[in-house]
Parts: structure tokens; sequence; C-alpha cells
């Protein structure tokens, strides 16, 4: 079987530039192309090696899939890349002015439960948060782009504190959906 | 035989490489398997034409049956026979406790397994027991309808069956004896079956209620891929839980004086037969009757609808979150496929439609179409389409996590992840010269330990010692393709691997499979005499089809009236013997057709060869 190499870059694997704005249709397609050649079903009558081997090429495929697919892991994954080294917990954000922001919005979710219209209300935030996490991603762009590693760690960490409230108020509007 | 030997001069004898494989549909209430005949996937009916195998089993003092004659023991005797034990696969003590009133059965649990058991006449059998008879029984259907061994199967899971589920279904193959290609989930092998690929460019959405479990897939469809983007469901809600709801109806309103098994389990029936009736009818009359109590009474269309209301209700629960998951709104959906016997419920496929605003497609027979797309998948898997582009790419149903201080849950691998995938972690000792240590895995979207399920436990063992913190411990979990769980560890430091001992928490250990399979040598006797029959029946089947052929192509020019009439008397009592005749007897009837009909064949070889010769050279003939 053909073996992959692994020290290439997930970027390389998909055939796709070294940037953050990536074609997610492209990536899609390669990630397919791949999966048809490396995928265990494939290997469905070959050797307990090969067998291994599939399993653990395709793990990979879809690990990098994963990491590419979604923004704030390929941000991160885009750092690591040129050398940071990134450690979840000990990374805090000293800027205060964004924290304060952070518990705005956390009380604003709290306060559609006591609306008229809760569900208008979370839809409200949603949108304020989707074009957060653009202008986030944007800042990232223009940080990376001038080799401002650590400014645009900044950046992907402040996008990853807007996706994590973004699944709270999915799973706060999935409550108020159900009753 | 001779018979069938006679090919044309001149062409190829060799017979066409195909490997025979089949899809099995495991359910909770019937069971079927198809296999790819001829390019066309097709259920493979037992012998007498029933395509569905009741998923019972009895288990009386002198012997076992399997499908529709251990349904018809139920009524007689009902803690003996076994059914819809797919709620069971894969579940712990407490959860059969809770299945109490569901389950009419007398379960046994001791402290040196994790499996509960059912005491029966046999002896105390689990679950994944009772699944793989259901499974034996129906590789001996395929194989005797195909003629030919299965090189292997594709058996179909619920997309909601976590990792213990889907271990229990693995064993119950194992004890079967069965090589499994692959676990495919039910949803997936519905889009299959539907050969959606082809049609569609777009996402579509497969509701699947069966008898005991529902699931919702979000898949997206490009040329021969299907990826399956989120999943969701509830693997106990399904058909069983509406015969439930009108059982409490039906005993609210009769006022019985006491319930046994035997009542409840009449009940139970009463109740599945007014279900499916209301599917076409308004009304159902219902009527209980046993020695000392009997009720009659008639429930209509909306009271049905009101009491499984609130059933259905929970599934557009559950579809609304898969979306959610998946990103989507019901607008970018395209297309939904209904499968499973519970969607033929007038009231179900209301609300689906309601809720997703549009048309459903349920042109398959929901009971076949998992079955249908499962075979298409093993005929792919066992190689017999080379060019095939079909490639099925799952995810991750539930979240697999590890336990923290404090009993809360650290997802390693979240839901919907695409499987196969690996993840890794890593540990430091916090003792000096500590040796080993224990992870304990879970499965399930809560914060805490005690609200996800339990998988196994990992003790890890045989790292080199060293002071505390300096050992690196890359611990690897791996979800193979079947979506199973595994764990590997190594200290990278020595780059010594762990012995990893895995403490099952509800599955059976390697050593209770391996006693199981022990057993089942003892009735393999059993075994080998049905396979002999079978052997012969298809033998005789053979025979017939080639003098048919025959017959028809030169029957009446090579064969006097008295000899034409002669073989057909043989071949129509080698026929009429096929479903009731013992092994020994099929051999003895064939061997008299065989010999009925020596004239015959060597005058059809006469014939064929003059034809070779007719018009050529004799150096154009190949000897």
């Amino acid at each position: 079987m053909q073996i992959l190499d692994l020290k290439q870059s997930y970027f390389e694997l998909f055939g796709l530039d070294l940037t953050f704005e990536i074609d997610l249709k492209r990536l899609s397609s390669a990630q397919q192309r791949l999966q048809a050649v490396y995928h265990p079903d494939r290997f469905v009558n070959a050797s307990e090696q090969d067998k291994r081997l599939s399993v653990q090429q395709a793990s990979w495929i879809n690990e990098a899939f994963e990491t590419l697919s979604k923004p704030v892991k390929r941000a991160r994954y885009m750092l690591e890349l040129s050398g940071l080294e990134l450690n979840d917990e000990s990374e805090t954000t000293s800027d205060t002015a964004f924290l304060m922001e952070q518990i705005a919005l956390r009380e604003e979710i709290e306060e559609c439960r006591t609306n008229a219209d809760p569900l208008g209300c979370c839809d409200r935030i949603m949108d304020k948060l989707r074009s957060k996490a653009d202008q986030f991603g944007s800042e990232f762009i223009t940080n990376f782009a001038q080799g401002q590693l650590d400014d645009a760690r900044i950046s992907s960490r402040k996008m990853q504190f807007i996706q994590r409230i973004l699944e709270q108020l999915i799973d706060f509007q999935l409550e108020l959906e159900e009753g | 035989m001779a018979l069938l030997q006679i090919s044309e001069p001149g062409q190829s004898t060799a017979p066409h490489q195909h490997r025979y494989s089949a899809g099995i549909d495991l359910g909770t209430t019937n069971s079927l398997v198809a296999s790819v005949r001829s390019g066309q996937a097709v259920i493979l009916a037992d012998i007498n034409g029933e395509a569905l195998l009741p998923s019972i089993v009895h288990y009386g003092t002198d012997r076992k049956l399997v499908g529709k004659a251990a349904q018809e023991m139920q009524l007689v005797d009902p803690l003996n026979s076994i059914s819809s034990v797919k709620r069971l696969m894969g579940r712990g003590i407490e959860d059969v406790k809770q299945l109490g009133d569901v389950m009419p059965y007398i379960f046994i649990t001791d402290k040196t397994s994790n499996v509960p058991r059912i005491q029966t006449a046999t002896g105390n059998i689990s679950a994944i027991e009772v699944s793989a008879e259901i499974l034996k029984t129906l590789v001996l259907q395929a194989e005797q309808s195909l003629g030919d061994n299965l090189a292997g199967v594709v058996i179909t899971v619920p997309a909601y069956f976590d990792d213990a589920q889907r271990q229990a279904t693995r064993d119950a193959a194992k004890l079967a004896n069965l090589n499994v290609f692959r676990l495919l989930n039910e949803p997936t092998a519905a889009a299959v079956a539907y050969g959606l690929d082809q049609k569609h460019d777009g996402v579509i959405a497969v509701y699947d209620l069966g008898g005991g479990t529902f699931d919702i897939s979000i898949l997206r469809m490009n040329k021969g891929v299907f990826e399956v983007l989120a999943t969701g469901g509830d693997s106990a809600l399904g058909g069983d839980d509406m015969d439930h709801a009108i059982g409490e109806w039906i005993l609210a309103q009769a006022n019985f004086q006491s319930v046994d098994a035997r009542l409840s389990r009449q009940v139970l029936i009463a109740s599945r037969a007014a279900k499916e009736k209301l599917t076409k009818q308004d009304r159902a009359k219902i009527t209980i009757e046993n020695d000392e109590q009997q009720w009659q009474g008639r429930i209509d269309r909306d009271q049905f609808d009101g009491l499984i209301q609130p059933l259905v209700k929970k599934t557009l629960m559950l579809c609304r979150r898969v979306l959610r998951d998946a990103n989507l709104s019901k607008q970018d959906i395209s297309e939904v496929v209904m499968v499973g016997g519970s969607t033929r419920v007038p009231l179900v496929n209301q609300m689906v439609a309601e809720f997703f605003q549009r048309d459903l497609m349920s042109e398959l027979d929901p009971d076949r179409v998992v079955a249908i797309g499962a075979a298409i998948q093993a005929d792919v898997l066992a190689g017999n389409k080379p060019d095939s582009e079909m490639l099925l790419l799952d995810v991750l149903p539930l979240s697999l996590g590890i336990e923290t201080m404090g009993g809360l849950s650290e997802k390693i691998i979240s839901r919907n992840t695409p499987i196969p995938v690996t993840r890794a972690q890593e540990f430091t000792t916090y003792k000096d010269g500590q040796t080993s240590m224990s992870i304990h895995v879970v499965q399930g979207e809560r914060e805490l330990i005690s609200d996800c399920r339990s998988l196994a436990r990992f003790e890890l063992s045989g790292f080199p010692p060293m002071t505390a913190g300096a050992a690196r411990i890359k611990v690897s979990y791996q979800v193979d393709a079947d979506g199973l769980m595994s764990v590997r560890a190594e200290e990278k430091k020595s780059g010594v691997a762990a012995d990893i001992v895995v403490k099952p928490s509800y599955g059976l250990s390697d050593r209770e499979i391996e006693k199981m399979l022990r057993d089942s040598m003892d009735y393999a006797r059993d075994d080998i005499s049905a396979r002999m029959l079978i052997e012969q029946q298809v033998a005789a089947k053979r025979v017939i089809e080639a003098i048919d052929a025959a017959l028809v192509s030169d029957g009446d020019s090579l064969l006097s009236k008295p000899e034409f009439r002669k073989i057909k008397q043989a071949r129509d009592k080698l026929q009429k013997e096929i479903p009731t005749a013992c092994a020994d007897k099929l051999k003895k009837s064939i061997r008299a057709m065989e010999k009925v009909s020596e004239t015959y064949v060597a005058r059809r070889m006469n014939a064929s060869v003059k034809q070779a010769l007719t018009g050529k050279q004799i150096d154009q003939v190949k000897i």
C-alpha cells in the first residue's frame, strides 16, 4: 500500500496554500480523494499489517481535515507550523476590555431568558458573535501575514473565546426550543 | 453432476470469480439478510419464502428454536422465549433493572461477569448469545439460498450505538463464527440502498425509527461518497415504546385483578396488533382473553395519536439537535429518507413532514432498505466491484472522554468527529518509582462521569520507574472504522510500551467469549447436520435448474415422450422433497434423478459435439 509522508503539513497533504482563507470545498474534495485510497474499507481483505496502516493513515487524514476545517484549530495549527508553542492551559488574555466584553455577552444571553421573544433575542446575539468571529479572523490574517506571531496568537485566542460562547448560545437555544 | 458440466465447446468453463457476501440487519423486532446476486441486491428468504426472521429465540428444555417457531412459543412459554435483545446489547445490570417492566424475563446477575443473563430452561443466556443464534440462522438461510459459503458479512447497527453496544454486536458475530467486514450504521445503509449518491449532490436526512432504536443522521452525497456530517438519536426509543403506551392504556381500561408474565405478554401482543391495524384503519378492536380474565375494547386513531405524540416529539427534538450539530438549517436538507417499520405510523409521517417542511422519501420497504444497503456495501468490501467509487465516511456518535479529578469527564474525541480517528494525550507520574496507572474511559456528552456511560478501565503497567513527574506517558485512543475504541500507551523517554489490561464495564471478557465458543462446540453437531441438509437442498435445486434448462432447450428433440415423462416425474418428486426431506433422503433422490437422466446426458453430449464439429475443418477443432 502507499505510505503517506507524515512529515508534510496538513496544507501540503490536501494541496492547499498555507493561508487562513482556505477553500472549504476544495478541502472537502481533497479529503474524499485521499480517503478513497487510504480508508480501511479499501483494505478489508488485506493483511493485518496493511489494515493497521490503513487505520493509522486514514486517522491522520481525518485529523488533518478536522484541524483545517475548524477556523480556531486552523489558526492555531498555522501558529504551531511557524514554530510557536501553544499551551492552552497557561494562556490567558490580559486584554481587560476584551474580558469585559465577554462578561457582557454572557449576561446578554442570560437576559434572553426573560425576554418576550427569547429566540429572537438569541438570534441577534448570534449575529453579533458571528461578526466578532469574522473580525478576529481578519485580525489573525493581518497579524500572521506581517509575521506578528504573538499578536496572531492573541487573535486566535479571541476567536476561541467567541467560539465557546457561540457553542453555549447554541445549547441555550436548544434548551429554549425544547421548553 | 454430469448435466451441469456440459458447456459449449470452445468456451471457457472457468467460473467467474465471485465472492459471496451478505448484509445483515440485526433488528430489535425482525432481522433480515440480503445479498448481491447478478448485480442486484436482493433479500434472501428462508426455505418457506419468509424474508423477515422474528428476532426471537426460544430456549426450551431440549431444543432451541429461532424466528417464527420461537415466536409461536412466546405465548405459551414467555419466560423461555427471548425477544428484543437488541435493547440489552452492551447494557449492564443497572440498565436491565430500569427495563424491568419492558422485559418480562428473570435476570441473573453474578459477580463474575458484567453481562446480565436471562434464566431459561437451557441455562442462563446473555443477549450476545441470543443475537449469535439469530446471526447463525440468517447466515444458514443465506448460504442455503446462494448455494455457497459467505466470504464475509456487513452487520448494521444503529448509528447511535455506543462502543459497548457495538462491541457486543461484534462479540455476537464472533460467537456465530462470522467474518465481519464492517459494522455499518443503519441510516448510512438506507442511503446506500436508495442510491442517493447517484441522484443527488446534496445533503439528506435519514429518519430511522425501528422497533427499539431511533436514529437521525445528516449525510452529504457526492458521486459515490456518503459522508456522515452528524448523527444523533436514542438507542432506547422505538416502536416497542408505542406498544407499551397502548399496553398501559389497556391495563388502565381493563383493570385486571392480577397481571402475570403471560398476561402482560398477551397485552403486548394485542397492543402491537392494534398499532399495526391503526396504520391503515381509523380504529382497532382489542381482545384479551385467557383462562381467568378477559377484556374487549376499541381504540381509535385519535386516542392512539394522543398516546404516542410525546414519543414522536422526542424524535423531532433529536432532529433539531442533529441539525445544529451539522451547523445546518431545515432548508439545507434536500431529501428526507424514512426508514424502519415504525415510520409506517401515520402520525410519525405527518409530524416529520411538518418538521422538515417537505415530502418524505419512503418508496423502498422501510423494513428491508437497511439490509439491502448493507448487502451493497458487503459486495463492494468483498472485492467484487474493483471499480466502484462507493465510499462511506462515518463519524463517532458520542464523545469519548476520560475521568479526571473530581469525577469529571475530559473530552478526548468529541462527537461527530470523522472515524477512524486517533488522539494522543500525555501524562506523567505523580509518585517516585510509579510504574502503573489506570485510565477510565467514558462515552457521552455530560460533564459528570456519573452521567456518562462507563466503557472500560485500562490498567497500564510495566513502564520503567522514574522520579515523580519525569515519565512522559503517551496514551493513544483509537476509534476504528467500526466505531470501536482501543487504547495504547508508551513511555516516551524509554520507548517502553505499557501492558494494558482492559476491564470492560459492560461487555464480555475475552475469557467469557472463549468459554462460550467452547460451549458452542457442543452444539456443533446440530450445526453440522443442519449444514449437510442445506448442502443437499442446494445440490437438489441445482440439479433441477440444470435439468429444467436442458429440457427447455432440447428435451423435445432428444427424448421420446415416455422418456421425457419419466425424467419429469423424477424431477417433480425431488422438487417436492426439498423443503421436507432429510439430508440422506435428498441425496438418494438426487442420485435417482441422475440415474434416470443418464441416457439423456449422453445424447446431449453427442449432439453438442456434433454441433461443434459441423461445418469445420478438422484442424480448426481444438482438442
